[in-house]
């Protein structure tokens, strides 16, 4: 509910840095030239990938175009460009922007005009750059709002492959000022808006259009985007195959101490991850301890073994290896302190998205 | 018929234990190999124990006597061997040299409360070579193997220790 303000408020914001983003350009013709032929280049990845067609893939693609948008400000100033080059540079930028499967091939040879050169480098990194969509699609689960970060960075670095031709210096510029721009006028709220699938629908601005418009330029049309952003909130915050980096993203969006939340929610996940894969044997057959053997308490003197060899002594003579005495099934606890982490974890995420 | 239908059974169950004794063996070999490199990082004092050979569960240990007691200057060497079951069910631990205990018997068995109903499968190998060490100082006679020589030890202690080290002297060097 007070996400929509939140994004009202947001989007000034982002129309000032587009703006800064166009003063910038216009100071630096050449750069925005290279720019130019940067982002045609992942078009045609993008679309080669495409024409690869597979299903799969798409959605892959789809996940890496709105999570990169959601969460690097790289992706962020991205976006900036494109708007700009819609309206000073009508032909290309319109090809950019709303460029389907037919169109985007109209859209490889011109820039293949612009940049003639460097042909031989672009279809390499074409080849690579359509492999590694596909791989990080396989990676991500069924959304294309779940994928994980880890397609974000393959795709930024993608892109810093990409940027070897001296489009790095100004790039990473224009991405500093940028999140200098932004941080100047939204200190707290790291550029993650367009994350939230209520944002794209309710936040009825230019950008946020255009960010839709970049979503179907990278997928197929506008209309599947929005449908595809109607299904996301279709999720159920208990679903079971609800991503789970959805509710922590939504979250930080909304509360202001987003970053130190985000790092939070992965210190906790290190930890887990620490805790699992670093698992105490088993004192009885040595075997390690999986999380439902570390919530089986079976004695109160909290002698913990594996269900295995609990069954088996309750086989035998049904003593605690510990202490000694007859085991009560009354006494035996299931979830007992050093319960399973991860579920709690899922189980907090979960809560924390009602809001 | 009936014969034939018996070895079937036979053959039957046969498979099953053998499959039963493969399972186990595989899940107490890890723990016996815990036990083995543990016990090789920290041996108790005076003793030593390790595989015979290839085969994981027949160990050979050695427990020198402890200085102080009859049995001083012997070495007497121990024959372990590990059940399949080997966690839930104790080690049979037999002497091999001739010692003279109210606790071992002549055949080298060891009447020793935690290797029969004491026995929990948190114990180890290397907790019942320091019992046995323990037992060459404190014999419990009123648990005896033999009972002349509680007997022995209850009634005529001196008696009993020359005995005892006269055996040492003879079995053990």
């Amino acid at each position: 509910m007070d996400s929509n303000s939140i994004a009202n408020a947001s989007v000034p914001a982002f129309k000032e840095s587009k703006e800064f983003v166009k003063k910038k350009r216009g100071n630096n013709r050449v750069a925005k030239l290279k720019q130019c032929k940067m982002d045609a280049r992942r078009e045609q990845w993008l679309s080669q990938a495409k024409k690869k067609g597979s299903k799969g893939e798409s959605n892959g693609i789809g996940g890496c175009v709105s999570l990169s948008n959601g969460i690097c400000g790289r992706e962020n100033q991205l976006v900036g460009s494109r708007e700009v080059r819609s309206r000073g540079d009508e032909k290309e930028g319109g090809l950019g922007v709303h460029a389907a499967d037919s169109e985007s091939h109209v859209d490889n040879s011109l820039v293949g005009g612009v940049s003639g050169n460097q042909e031989p480098r672009k279809s390499r990194s074409q080849s690579s750059s359509s492999n590694s969509s596909s791989s990080s699609s396989t990676s991500t689960s069924s959304s294309s709002w779940c994928c994980s970060r880890s397609a974000s960075e393959d795709e930024e670095e993608e892109e810093d492959g990409d940027d070897d031709d001296g489009c790095v210096d100004d790039w990473e510029a224009v991405a500093d000022a940028l999140t200098a721009d932004d941080k100047q006028h939204h200190p707290n709220s790291e550029p993650l808006v367009e994350m939230d699938p209520a944002l794209v629908d309710a936040a009825p601005s230019e950008l946020v259009n255009k960010e839709a418009e970049l979503g179907a330029s990278e997928m197929e049309h506008c209309g599947q985007v929005k449908g595809r952003v109607e299904n996301n909130r279709a999720w159920r915050l208990d679903d079971a195959f609800r991503p789970q980096c959805l509710p922590t993203l939504s979250k930080q969006y909304s509360f202001p101490l987003n970053s130190e939340r985000y790092c939070g929610h992965g210190a906790v996940t290190w930890a887990c991850n620490g805790i699992i894969s670093q698992p105490s044997p088993c004192p009885i057959c040595c075997e390690d301890l999986d999380p439902t053997d570390y919530s089986f308490l079976p004695c109160l003197c909290g002698f913990r073994l594996c269900l295995f060899c609990y069954k088996r002594i309750l086989e035998a003579d049904g003593r605690c290896p510990g202490c000694r005495k007859q085991y009560d099934p009354q006494n035996v606890e299931m979830d007992a302190n050093g319960g399973p982490p991860q579920y709690r974890l899922a189980r907090s995420c979960s809560m924390s998205t009602r809001f | 018929m009936s014969i034939s239908g018996g070895g079937g059974g036979g053959g039957g169950v046969g498979r099953g234990m053998s499959w039963c004794s493969t399972t186990s063996v595989s899940s107490s070999g890890k723990r016996i190999q815990k036990e083995m490199s543990e016990f090789g990082a920290d041996p108790p004092e005076d003793c030593s124990a390790g595989p015979k050979g290839d085969n994981l569960y027949q160990w050979i240990a050695a427990i020198i006597g402890p200085s102080g007691s009859p049995y001083e200057g012997g070495i007497f060497f121990l024959d372990i061997t590990f059940p399949s079951d080997y966690p839930f069910q104790p080690p049979k631990v037999m002497f091999k040299t001739r010692i003279y205990h109210c606790n071992v018997d002549l055949e080298g068995n060891i009447s020793l409360d935690i290797l029969k109903d004491s026995w929990r499968p948190t114990l180890t190998i290397s907790k019942v070579l320091v019992a046995i060490q323990s037992m060459f100082t404190e014999p419990d006679p009123y648990n005896p193997a033999v009972p002349n020589v509680a007997h022995s030890y209850l009634e005529d202690r001196a008696k009993h220790d020359e005995i005892a080290s006269e055996w040492t002297m003879r079995f053990a060097r």
